[in-house]
């Protein structure tokens, strides 16, 4: 029974994994992939990893694969048109190593006698939230703490790599070396929450260049 | 007849190899980044097996690490992607060619 069920999902696994490769359409892509996750996270349930395999499902599946597809549908990927390769050569080469690759590891597992080991059964404790959550705050806390700041960073450097611009605004119009003026000391209206901004040498130049027909009287302060 | 610790394993290379191919071949750079993930699970699913036959917690918490950075790696990537295709107009990792944004 337990054969038939790791047939069934490595065979999901690897044709799904294919069609990862095989589709032109990133999309397709992205859904096989999901295929490929909600399958692994068959196996771990059948090797006794319950919380790895919720994981799994809520975490590649969920988050990371809705990121991805949301970027792809953000930039609307078109399909991979066939054009002439520039680099002709990677696919054979592809198909070399990793040949190459799968008979190293056929290898090893026809040559290296196994170990009497069997999986974890049903009375175990192996793989369950508690285990994993008394071993992770304990023995292993200090890589949890480095993860976290791990993620902060990512936080970080993502928000820096995805916000359009620098420090302007792209409605701003820039004068090479002039002075930056915010908005608000131009044009009152705007109020101080504005953050757009230009540049120029002095306020009336500024006006100028967001095309505001007269300056406003800078407001009365009580 | 039960499945045998070397069936994973032999799942986890052939998943890992699809994953090496798919690197190497792919020229849309989101593409490239979901095979790296494959591959990332190829290597998750190595730990687990060995964390179940052997009876130790430990690689399980290898595979949540992992996916954590899986997910850091994720955020900042798509950053880059998002960058890449403002300034450039394209995906394609072959006209990428200069480190700059």
């Amino acid at each position: 029974m337990l054969v038939l069920l790791f047939i069934l999902f490595a065979g999901m696994a690897i044709g799904c994994a294919l069609a990862v490769v095989a589709q032109r359409n990133p999309l397709y892509s992205a859904i096989s992939l999901i295929g490929v996750f909600i399958s692994l996270a068959c196996l771990y349930v059948m090797l006794a990893a319950p919380f790895i395999a919720a994981v799994q499902v809520i975490v590649y599946a969920g988050a990371i694969m809705v990121l991805v597809v949301f970027v792809i549908m953000l930039l609307n990927v078109e399909e991979e048109e066939r054009r002439r390769q520039r680099l002709k050569f990677l696919v054979p080469a592809a198909v070399v190593l990793s040949a190459v690759l799968i008979a190293e590891v056929a290898f090893i597992l026809v040559t290296v006698q196994e170990s009497r080991v069997t999986p974890v059964s049903d009375g175990s404790s192996v793989g369950l939230t508690h285990s994993i959550g008394s071993e992770l705050f304990t023995q292993y806390l200090l890589p949890f703490e480095i993860t976290s700041i791990l993620i902060l960073m990512a936080i970080v450097g993502a928000m820096t790599l995805a916000r359009r611009g620098g420090p302007l605004s792209p409605n701003a119009r820039i004068v090479p070396g002039a002075t930056q003026i915010p908005l608000s000391l131009v044009d009152p209206a705007v109020g101080h929450e504005s953050t757009l901004a230009v540049e120029a040498e002095t306020t009336e130049e500024a006006a100028r260049l967001l095309g505001l027909n007269q300056l406003h009287e800078p407001p009365k302060r009580d | 007849m039960e499945p045998q610790l070397s069936w994973y394993l032999a799942l986890s290379a052939v998943l890992f190899t699809i994953g090496v191919t798919g690197v190497i071949i792919k020229r849309n750079v989101i593409a490239m980044f979901m095979c790296i993930e494959l591959m990332l699970n190829a290597v998750n699913l190595t730990f687990v097996a060995f964390s179940s036959f052997f009876h130790d917690v430990t690689g399980q918490l290898f595979v949540f690490i992992v996916m954590t950075v899986a997910a850091a790696e994720a955020a900042v990537g798509l950053g880059i992607i998002i960058t890449i295709f403002r300034n450039r107009e394209t995906l394609d990792v072959d006209e990428a060619s200069i480190l700059k944004l």
